[in-house]
């Protein structure tokens, strides 16, 4: 399931039914979920987030919105760094002004490169290890794996200064995953990685999401965040305007903004003349490489009436592929428009 | 429809006492602070006043050593006192090292943090702000007790070795160098933090140190100069903990020379909590949006 929320802005706050981000039949129990039941920040008069309700179950979560839309607010609010104005959170059923639990759980990375002055990578994840309470023993071992596992090793001993941007997004990650947290909580976790570090970033948070851990990561980079997300949240100016399965979420959007389909295939008008005959398709154009682009208030309407065709008329498809499902073009609708 | 397979398993061992894990933090920071070659020097100038004392005790009670001087034992004693006035004096010059070892090492503990935006990096951790302050004052706690109230004690102890019936007689003055340490670093480490906090530069911070001790003296001075008074010497740290020294040591001084000391317990205490409450409003994992 997902939900949209219309006319979500701050000037008149919708408060939308939400309903759970997971589409397992299997319903995930609450003490294996994060909880925001009815949260609002706000810092003094300014707004960060209002009345937030998610329910996110395992698996990697895409958090995405502009600049200042609350993500970092959200994020800060999940590991309990700000205390909501209203409202409560529970990470795997733990509150999060119980640091001393939650921190146990849950695993941070900022989205700034903040070192302390002088440590190299090593020194960098063991002594946080330590000061999560590790003993020296574990938290060597505990550390090598975690370096490891981001593909560091080598430049372990080396000053992080001295780090590359995408080396520092790596070292930051192994320490958000030093301690073996079931929650990882990963705000930009992509930028200035190289395509390669990127891949092997993503492997990893597939790795870990596939292990049950709960993967939830804001970026910018809408592209990847669809790539790698389970499920999204969208956020704009302080209020959740979508979340769930990507798909989903565009399913539920079909009526204001109808999904575009390109076809390619050896009879496009005899295909435009008989789609078009049908009421949910709103538009249907033939382009100037031969490719029939359909607008549709309902795709699984479409693709069943396509097939009909296909059997009917014999017509040899090449390509059938929707242009604008994916969360670049969700975002744009839901927040390009009022941005 | 996504199968999650939970293989993945928690660390489920022991860990380490809560209380301990300050201590983490000022491991590094020795680490850091001990690069500079400059700092080792003016550290181990530190020591010289003890050493000297140290010298001192030991030649009042072996007078035979100074025999090559031909000076009667008994007035070479007078020239050799071991009591309330050398104690006072040993605090006052290490009390004055302590300040410029703090001017050295406090600006860059927190100000880093703050500026770089790294406290999340903390405080994302079974770990609190108040935890995160005493681990960065004890930065400086440690340090400073090795060159003020530690060699104090350690001459005072030598000499009541050396002289058991001076012990009997001179139990205050150990309370006095434990006391008046005590608070002058504590006081200290608390406005190095609270400094660095505020300013959040460390060449700025440096510089604002060196403004509230020195320009606060002779802003104390022509305050008491302008309005006939005494109390502008409480709005100098320097003057407000010799007052506090002399008190403890029972060193007597005039009004005019020194607050009165329950002025200046007060002024102390007083600039302690200003400094604990900067402290609580800087150290944030993010600044909040006015």
């Amino acid at each position: 399931m997902s939900a949209v929320a219309t006319a979500a802005t701050p000037a008149t706050p919708a408060i939308p039914e939400r309903t759970p981000l997971t589409s397992s039949p299997v319903p995930v129990p609450a003490d294996r979920r994060v909880v925001i039941e009815n949260v609002s920040k706000f810092y003094g008069e300014v707004l960060g987030i209002n009345n937030v309700n998610l329910s996110i179950p395992p698996g990697i979560t895409g958090l995405v919105g502009p600049n200042g839309s609350g993500k970092t607010t959200l994020m800060n609010l999940l590991v309990g760094l700000i205390r909501p104005t209203r409202g409560s959170l529970r990470v795997l059923g733990i509150p999060t002004d119980n640091p001393e639990a939650l921190f146990r759980l849950v695993g941070y990375s900022t989205q700034y490169d903040a070192f302390p002055p002088g440590l190299n990578g090593y020194q960098f994840i063991y002594s946080f290890l330590r000061i999560h309470g590790f003993a020296h023993a574990e938290a060597d071992t505990m550390t090598w794996e975690a370096i490891a596992r981001v593909n560091l090793t080598e430049a372990a001993g080396r000053k992080v200064a001295g780090y590359s941007k995408g080396m520092r997004q790596r070292i930051k990650l192994a320490q958000a995953i030093s301690h073996r947290p079931s929650v990882l909580i990963l705000d930009e976790p992509l930028n200035g990685l190289d395509p390669m570090a990127r891949a092997e970033v993503i492997a990893l948070f597939r790795e870990l999401s596939e292990a049950g851990l709960h993967v939830i990561v804001s970026s910018h980079i809408l592209h990847e965040v669809d790539l790698i997300s389970d499920q999204v949240v969208l956020i704009n100016g302080g209020y959740i305007v979508a979340e769930g399965e990507i798909g989903g979420v565009r399913d539920e959007m079909e009526e204001e903004h109808p999904v575009q389909v390109l076809i390619r295939c050896d009879r496009p008008s005899l295909l435009a003349s008989k789609v078009f005959e049908s009421d949910h398709v709103v538009e249907a154009r033939i382009q100037d490489d031969g490719g029939l682009l359909v607008r549709t208030r309902s795709a699984d309407r479409f693709y069943m009436l396509l097939n009909q065709v296909i059997l009917e008329t014999g017509l040899a498809v090449e390509t059938v592929m929707p242009t604008d499902a994916d969360v670049n073009a969700v975002y744009q609708y839901l927040i390009g428009e009022k941005s | 429809m996504a199968v999650y397979g939970r293989n993945y398993r928690r660390y489920a061992g022991e860990l380490t006492p809560p209380w301990s894990r300050f201590l983490i933090l000022p491991r590094y920071a020795y680490e850091t602070v001990f690069q500079s070659k400059l700092f080792l020097i003016f550290f181990a100038v530190c020591f010289l006043v003890p050493f000297a004392g140290l010298l001192m005790i030991y030649l009042h009670h072996n007078l035979s050593a100074l025999s090559f001087l031909n000076i009667p034992p008994e007035e070479l004693k007078k020239f050799l006192p071991i009591g309330k006035s050398f104690f006072f004096r040993g605090t006052w010059l290490q009390g004055g090292l302590a300040f410029i070892l703090v001017f050295l090492v406090g600006p860059a503990l927190v100000a880093p943090d703050l500026r770089n935006n790294g406290l999340a990096l903390y405080l994302s951790r079974p770990f609190s702000r108040t935890e995160y302050v005493l681990g960065k004052m004890s930065v400086l706690l440690i340090l400073l007790s090795a060159i003020t109230w530690v060699p104090g004690m350690l001459l005072f102890l030598f000499q009541s070795i050396l002289e058991p019936s001076w012990l009997g007689k001179n139990l205050d003055l150990g309370l006095a160098i434990l006391v008046g340490n005590g608070a002058w670093i504590l006081f200290l480490s608390l406005m190095a933090l609270a400094v660095s906090a505020l300013v959040k530069w460390k060449p700025v911070a440096r510089i604002a140190l060196g403004v509230l001790f020195f320009v606060s003296i002779g802003f104390a001075n022509a305050l008491n100069e302008i309005l006939s008074t005494w109390w502008g010497y409480l709005f100098s740290a320097w003057y407000v903990i010799g007052s506090i020294w002399a008190s403890l040591f029972g060193i007597p001084v005039s009004a005019d020379e020194l607050p009165p000391p329950g002025a200046a317990w007060a002024a102390l205490i007083g600039g302690s909590l200003l400094c604990l409450w900067l402290l609580s409003r800087r150290i944030r994992a993010y600044e909040v949006v006015r």
